[in-house]
Parts: C-alpha cells; structure tokens; sequence
C-alpha cells in the first residue's frame, strides 16, 4: 500500500498555528492555503496530487512556510510531493510538460536547442573547456541567463567582470546542461536525477575545484542537493565579494544612484546569503544603499522560483507581488532596484512595466551595477 | 475498444542548422534530438483517452530504427498496453506507400476497433501513410481529424478544412483516422514511468516475420523515390535585420514607416 502523505511527509507535528499560510507570498494572490493542504494531507481527507489540487502549482517555493514552522513540519516538501503524484501519472500542466520535455531532449527547459546555448557569447572572448581539457574554475552560465535576451545580458556583464579582475575562468560552453533545481521543484525527481548524474560527470571529468554560478537556484542545488560534488560551489555575488575584497577587482567609477537591493530567496532564505551582495553594493563608489522594509529572511518572494516561470499563477485574484516589490521599491525612492537571480530580473522587471512604474525606477543585476563601477 | 496508433520517430528540427547529408537523400541527422512526430503524440493520447473512457487496449506501432525504441517506451509509460517495431535494413528508403504496406503486414494479426495515426510527419510531410494504410487493409479512413464521437460501432469524427471550415463524417468502425494536433493535450511521460517502461517488451518484426519479401519492400517496394534533396534558390527583396532585438525592432519600425504601413 502507498505511503500516506501525512507518513511520508511526517505531518503528524502540525499544530495548525497557521504561520505557514501566514508567511505565504501567494496566500493572499492564489487559492493556495498552505495550512489547509497540510490538514487535509494530515487527515488523509485531501487530493493525493496536484492534479485534483492546481493550486498546489502555485507555491514558489520560496520556504517562507517551512523556515518558519515552529514544529519542523515541511509543508514545502509536501507541495512538491503532491506535484511530483500529478507528475508520474503525467498530469502535469502543459507548459511544464514542455518545459520538462525540453529539459530532457535539449538540456534546458526554454524549448532552444543545445547547439545555441553559447550564442550569449558570440561577440566575446569566453574561454571553453573542451573535453580532456581540465578547468579549476568553472563559471557555470546556467539556462536562463544563456537563453533568455534579458538574463544574457547578466552572463555578459558577469564575463566582462571577470576579465578586468583577471580570473581565469572557463565555461562548460554547449556541453552544459541544466542544473535541475527547478525540475526537482516542479516535482520530475526522476529527470533531476538524470541531470543531476550527468552534471557530476560532467564537472568531475573537467576537474572543476570551484563553480561560479550566475544564479541562485543552480548553486543551492550544486551545493545542496548533489550529494558529494567534489567541487566547491558559490553564487557570484559571494566570488565578487571575495575579489573587491582581496583587491583584485576594483571598483572606481562613481556611480551616484540610490540603490536598494532584492533578496532572491535561493540565495537569501534557502542558503543565509545575505550579506556578501550587500558588501559588494556597498563598495560601489557613490552609491547610496537603502534597505526595503521586508528584507533579507523576510524578503518578499519575487513570484518566479519553484517552477513558477513555467507556471502561470492557477486561478489568480491577486496582484502579482513582484508589483508590490517594484511598489515597495519606488516607494523607497530608489532609482535601482537591484538583484542577484535571473528569475527576480525578469519578474521584477515585467512588474515594473505592468505597475505601471516605467521611468520611475529601474531593476538591474548587482553584475549590472558593479560593470557601471570599473 | 481495442485501439492501434502508428507512431514514428523524427528529428526536431525547430532550433536546428540544418545540412544536407553527404548522398543529398536527405539532412544530415547526427546530433539532432529525436522525438515522437508531434502529430502522432497527438494521435497516442487521444487512443489513450478513447481507451480510458471505452475500456480496452492501446498498441503502439512504428517502423524504425533502433532509436525508436524510445518513442515506444515513452508511449508505454503513458499507458500503451503493448508496443511492435518494424526493424529491419529491408525497409529503409521505404516511401509512404511501402510504409502503409509493412504497417499493414503487421496490422493483419492484429484484432482492433480503431487504427490512429498522426496527420503528418514533420520530416518527410508525404501525408500519406494513414491514407495508405487505409486502402491496404480495405477499411475506411479520414484526414484531419480535430473531433471525434463514439457511438455503438460507430464514429463521428470531425475534418479541419480550409477556412475554419470542419467536415462532420460518420465512420463505420474498424476505420484509420489521421489526427490533427490540438484535438486534445498530450501527457507527460515522467522519466520514472520511461525507466520502467524500459524492461517491457517490443515485439520486433523483420520483413520475414511479415511473409514480405525482402526483395519487394523498402526503396523497391516504393512508388516513389527521392532524386534529391535540395535548399531552395535564394530569391531576391528579403532583407534579414540584425543586431539586438532593441536594434533589430528599431530597425524593423523604420523599414514599417517607410514603406507607409504604418
């Protein structure tokens, strides 16, 4: 007999405090009641899958909800349970489908081809790493900031970065392949694990010591869901930190810009980096930093994570809340918003149009705003 | 309700830099990602969800290489009962037609109340073989379909003509059906589901397996033959607009109000 949701993901603990929905970035968007999932998971009165319970496509994944349960209950970990049911009996959404399918036959989940995954780089000198060839550094570009118009301009801003500190870095140029974190999050643990296998090979077979990764989202799962790697894995915005400090990267343009700064919750609340991208801003000459109310472990979520950039909200009613980010933000006076995640860029940004907030502010990659400082 | 549908693997070609192959028979494959042909995929769910709605059995067929191996457990995984491959040197360079004839070879043992097929293949496009396949096994058929109706041994099915235009056909039943693509909304074949697949058998069939004769099927048994495969000549009065998607709009909105379009 299958295992009942409350066995597998020990929701006997729960006391029904209701932090969880309270802590909740899309409880007040969505139909998404965190608590209730978790009773009727408790009782065994609920949907087995997402199938019979869409909302369950909306979490971000953000783990508002299971930082802050007072019992240790996981309440994240049963949403993507319940996506992962929907999964193996092949109901997923049909843009996630694609964005698996994709994943699977392309190494990416945007639908391009593996062939094009180096075009970011078609004007630059960017070092690859052929096969037999070793590469201590490795600078892993990622999906997004490789495909996406917006986000290549971060995996350009980044390599021009490392160029003036003088690193010497490779890529893996189009023999790398998804990281998987946010497959794992959609629920297809079984093509995580493909990923997750070929990456080690991958990595290991090209001597990798360090990875340097553009995004959040593919350095927690290196770092925290690859089991024994063999290589370090940081985000940029902590190798940044390290070159500004030792003085191999030196920041001399002023740039007299108010400047807040978004934490991306796979950077922030899944791994304590809080304060390296803030040390980073902070050496920006002329720039003023301002903090947002909600900040650093209470950091709004952007909306884009768990999945969510193939996931349109399931039954919305509620403004989208990376316009209550961008709002949050003009409010403040900044003329940046800044983050550190190639998902906040894009949702941030799209908000920044829809809140009608065009002119009045504008949201660059902390990459973006050190490149302005050389 | 006992349920054939004809798959076939094909190349993605969407992202692709396409070549020629070196016999100029075709485009170079190596390095492409294979994939079941979309319209087939097509094909596949609606057998599955005719089956889950009338009870019965779903059988995958296709005619291919090794690699097809893959689009028969993929279609496994999504619930097909049982999965035949034609697999043999005899048959390669078949055309639609000698296609349709294996498929029929194998059809022939087969008992079924409904064969299914994509419309098209995205590779070769011939948009024959359902149609063919049809005629070899003397029952009736239908292109296009966007909509079916089952009834007591009966099917109302649904044609895509031009213009928005759907012809409505009552069938009798066994038929061969070409499917459309949008007539449903194809699952997904978790990886997990695929693995398990993997250990469930394909009937192989070779020409002789058939009682064809090895002589008579593949580039011989075909009525067609490709001369030769060719990029179209390079015409005059295009222009391709380079640089960023911000230049390339920019670009594109001067050449717009120049021309008085806009």
């Amino acid at each position: 007999m299958a295992v009942s949701l409350q066995e597998r993901f020990e929701l006997l603990g729960c006391i029904q405090c209701g932090r969880c929905t309270a802590g909740c970035p899309v409880a007040l968007r969505t139909y998404l009641n965190i608590r209730k999932v978790v009773y009727e998971g408790l009782t065994g009165t609920g949907p087995k899958d997402a199938k019979g319970r869409p909302e369950a496509w909306n979490c971000t994944t953000c783990s508002n909800c299971t930082d802050r349960c007072p019992k240790g209950v996981k309440p994240m970990e049963l949403l993507i349970g319940l996506r992962s049911a929907a999964i193996e009996k092949g109901k997923a959404l049909p843009t996630v489908r694609d964005a698996l399918e994709s994943t699977f036959k392309h190494g990416n989940p945007w639908g391009r081809g593996r062939e094009k995954r180096m075009e970011w780089a078609d004007e630059l000198d960017v070092p690859v790493v052929a096969e037999g060839e070793t590469a201590p550094l490795l600078f892993y570009v990622g999906c997004t900031p490789a495909y996406d118009p917006r986000a290549q301009e971060v995996a350009k801003t980044l390599v021009k970065i490392l160029a003036a500190a003088g690193v010497d870095y490779s890529t893996l140029g189009t023999a790398e392949a998804c990281c998987g974190n946010e497959i794992k999050r959609l629920g297809e643990e079984g093509l995580f694990e493909l990923l997750v296998e070929g990456n080690r090979e991958l990595f290991a077979d090209r001597g990798a010591e360090l990875i340097v990764t553009s995004s959040p989202h593919c350095m927690n799962t290196f770092k925290n869901e690859y089991g024994e790697l063999g290589s370090d894995v940081v985000h940029y915005s902590q190798f940044l930190a390290k070159l500004l400090k030792d003085g191999s990267l030196k920041l001399t343009t002023a740039v007299d810009k108010t400047v807040t700064y978004h934490d991306p919750c796979f950077l922030g609340k899944h791994n304590d980096i809080y304060d390296e991208p803030r040390e980073v801003i902070e050496r920006v000459p002329g720039v003023t930093f301002i903090e947002l109310d909600r900040s650093r472990e209470r950091a709004l979520c952007c909306e884009g994570g768990g999945g969510r950039m193939w996931v349109e909200a399931v039954e919305e009613r509620g403004e989208r809340v990376a316009e209550i980010r961008v709002r949050d933000a003009v409010a403040l006076g900044a003329d940046y918003l800044v983050t550190a995640c190639p998902f906040c860029l894009m949702t941030l940004e799209d908000a920044v149009k829809t809140s009608g907030n065009e002119g009045k502010i504008e949201i660059i990659d902390l990459a973006e705003l050190v490149v302005m400082a050389l | 309700m006992n349920i054939v549908v004809c798959v076939k693997q094909v190349p993605e070609t969407a992202e692709a830099d396409l070549k020629l192959a070196s016999d100029k028979k075709g485009i170079e494959r190596e390095g492409l990602p294979l994939q079941i042909n979309e319209s087939d995929n097509y094909a596949l769910e609606q057998a599955l969800l005719l089956t889950e709605e009338h009870d019965g059995d779903v059988t995958i067929v296709t005619l291919g290489p090794d690699s097809s191996d893959e689009v028969l457990r993929m279609s496994m995984a999504k619930g097909a009962a049982e999965a035949a491959r034609i697999g043999d040197d005899a048959f390669d360079r078949s055309d639609a037609v000698a296609v349709a004839g294996a498929l029929a070879a194998v059809l022939k043992d087969m008992e079924y109340d409904l064969v299914l097929a994509g419309c098209m293949s995205s590779d070769d496009g011939h948009t024959q073989v359902g149609v063919a396949l049809a005629e070899a096994l003397g029952i009736p058929h239908a292109t296009y379909v966007v909509e079916m109706e089952m009834s007591d041994g009966e099917i109302t099915v649904g044609r895509e003509l031009e213009g928005g235009l759907i012809e409505k056909l009552q069938m009798k039943l066994p038929c061969v059906l070409g499917i459309q693509t949008g007539i449903n909304e194809p699952r997904y074949a978790s990886i997990m589901g695929i693995a398990k697949a993997s250990k469930r058998e394909i009937a192989m069939k070779s020409a002789g397996d058939l009682g064809l004769d090895a002589e008579g099927v593949g580039e011989k048994g075909s009525k067609t033959r490709v001369v030769e495969v060719a990029y179209p000549p390079v015409g005059d009065g295009a222009e391709i607009l380079g640089g960023t998607p911000p230049e390339a709009s920019g670009k594109l909105a001067e050449v717009l109000r120049e021309k008085g379009f806009v």
